[in-house]
């Protein structure tokens, strides 16, 4: 017997959509008046991979939040695989930003990686040797096998993002939202991910990569977005910092 | 060996051993999800909340337990709801609504000059545990204790990434009203073992204990009943023997074993070194 945490989140995916459509999305915080993203369009097909780049506060955690249904949508509308928001949750994982996680609980590394298969269990059902099999499996595919049974406080920071991304490769996910994913971390842990998400995107999967670090990466993705205030920007960031620069200038 | 079976000729005694278990437990179990979700101020708020709930139920002259478990229900509720949208900190709703609470409690006993059943609602009476103050126990331990067991991955998930759980459509908001709930039921059943003041050591002190001999969850929870237990049989057989309070009897049992785990943790860590 099966008591799906919700319903509505396994919905079939449309095959025709693309794995993410935004329209016209304003997001802000309910303590602030200003708008942390603003009439912000986008549309990304499944199987290709998308580079989110911006400097911190620019709203690339927020659009993640928003599309995990995290933060309420003030305007416009997020499609994930053709539907609208809430449904097909299953398919969609969103890799925080390290800092969001409590290290200090008291579990192993492979208890982590196997909440990566609650959303198949729903309440009541524990998990089964097949759930703890494809932990150890998404364990072995970022290298970090040997780690299953250690507390998860005693990981590096390198270790700690390739966990959380086992975890997400858990979920099976077809639509993977990664927050900073490289962001400081190792060199092996940076070739890695990069490996793996190659890999992801291999297998049909929508990866989307929010980053600061774009120049190392360039190449890899299919398409990049530049963010700057919450919204979206033609140029390269730097062209971007450079017009604000001139602006503050003007008002000196 | 007469000095362990002699207690237990007196039914009271038997009665308060059988509580003091129970409520150990409880509270040990509860209490590891109440340490590891940062909420063991939330636990002190509740415990100091219940005083005029009991001392309403007191004046009028129904059920003390009721009176405790509506006042800890109401501040639990009220504290998730001022905190809500943010204009005031849930830790300073925490740190003043007790004390306001408290306050309260005292006002309306000093009313009737009689401070002779303040002592017992402020440090507890376990001694004086009635058949039917057991049977509530049991109950609201049997149902807290299933609920724990039913609903431990999603709040295992729920304590150590709030955030993912959110996104595979665990229901939160209820989750956290919950666990609210299930600790002013813990915390009513508490007061009777060590009162209003010290409830919240019953919660915390076994837990941190735990904490510091192992990092693992199930094990944690173990250790932290045993420590409970142990605590609560031998704060009773002291209080017995050396005619002490018993509710500060059985709080002091925690702080000595929390004080034994540190000392053997320091030691370990010195040999590792």
């Amino acid at each position: 017997m099966k008591f799906p945490y919700c319903q509505h989140r396994h919905s079939t995916p449309d095959p025709q959509a693309p794995a993410l459509e935004i329209k016209g999305l304003g997001i802000s915080y309910s303590s602030e008046e200003k708008f942390a993203l603003k009439d912000f369009n986008i549309s990304v097909p499944a199987g290709s991979a998308l580079a989110l780049v911006g400097p911190n506060g620019a709203g690339k955690s927020t659009l993640f939040k928003a599309v995990c249904g995290l933060l309420p949508v003030r305007s416009g509308s997020i499609r994930v695989f053709g539907h609208p928001l809430g449904a097909c949750h299953h398919r969609v994982v969103y890799l925080p930003q390290r800092s969001e996680i409590d290290w200090h609980f008291p579990i192993s590394v492979l208890d982590l990686v196997v909440m990566g298969r609650y959303v198949y269990l729903g309440w009541f059902n524990k998990p089964q040797k097949k759930d703890i099999e494809i932990a150890r499996d998404a364990l072995k595919e970022m290298n970090v096998e040997d780690l299953a049974d250690r507390q998860i406080s005693k990981l590096s920071g390198g270790q700690q993002q390739r966990v959380l991304i086992a975890r997400a490769l858990a979920q099976n996910a077809d639509l993977l939202l990664l927050d900073e994913p490289l962001n400081a971390v190792d060199v092996s842990t940076r070739q890695t991910v990069a490996d793996v998400l190659h890999k992801i995107k291999a297998q049909g999967k929508t990866v989307i990569v929010a980053t600061h670090y774009y120049d190392q990466e360039e190449g890899r993705y299919d398409q990049a977005i530049y963010l700057k205030d919450g919204k979206k920007t033609s140029a390269t960031p730097g062209v971007a910092e450079l017009d604000s620069t001139h602006k503050d200038c003007d008002c000196n | 060996m007469h000095y362990l079976t002699d207690p237990l000729q007196y039914v009271f005694i038997q009665r308060a051993l059988i509580a003091a278990v129970i409520i150990g437990v409880l509270c040990a179990a509860l209490g590891t999800f109440v340490v590891l979700r940062r909420m063991a101020v939330v636990g002190h708020a509740l415990t100091h909340s219940a005083l005029p709930g009991l001392v309403i139920a007191y004046l009028l002259g129904g059920s003390l337990f009721g009176g405790a478990l509506v006042a800890t229900v109401l501040t639990a509720l009220g504290i998730g709801f001022l905190a809500r949208d943010e204009s005031v900190y849930e830790d300073t709703l925490v740190g003043m609504i007790p004390n306001i609470m408290f306050a309260f409690g005292i006002l309306l006993i000093s009313t009737t000059k009689s401070f002779r059943d303040l002592f017992s609602m402020l440090f507890g009476n376990i001694l004086g545990v009635t058949n039917g103050d057991l049977h509530l126990i049991m109950l609201i331990s049997a149902v807290s204790l299933i609920a724990l067991f039913l609903f431990y991955k999603e709040l295992k998930l729920f304590t150590v990434d709030p955030n993912y759980a959110q996104t595979i459509g665990l229901p939160v908001k209820v989750m956290h009203y919950g666990i609210l709930l299930f600790l002013s039921f813990t915390v009513v059943v508490g007061i009777q073992a060590v009162g209003t003041v010290l409830t919240n050591a019953l919660l915390v002190v076994p837990v941190a204990a735990a904490r510091l001999l192992t990092d693992r969850l199930g094990r944690m929870i173990t250790l932290a009943c045993i420590f409970a237990v142990l605590s609560s049989i031998g704060g009773i057989y002291f209080s017995y023997y050396f005619g002490s309070a018993s509710g500060a009897s059985i709080v002091m049992f925690a702080a000595l074993i929390f004080a034994i785990a540190w000392v053997y943790k320091f030691i370990q860590k010195a040999i590792r070194l």
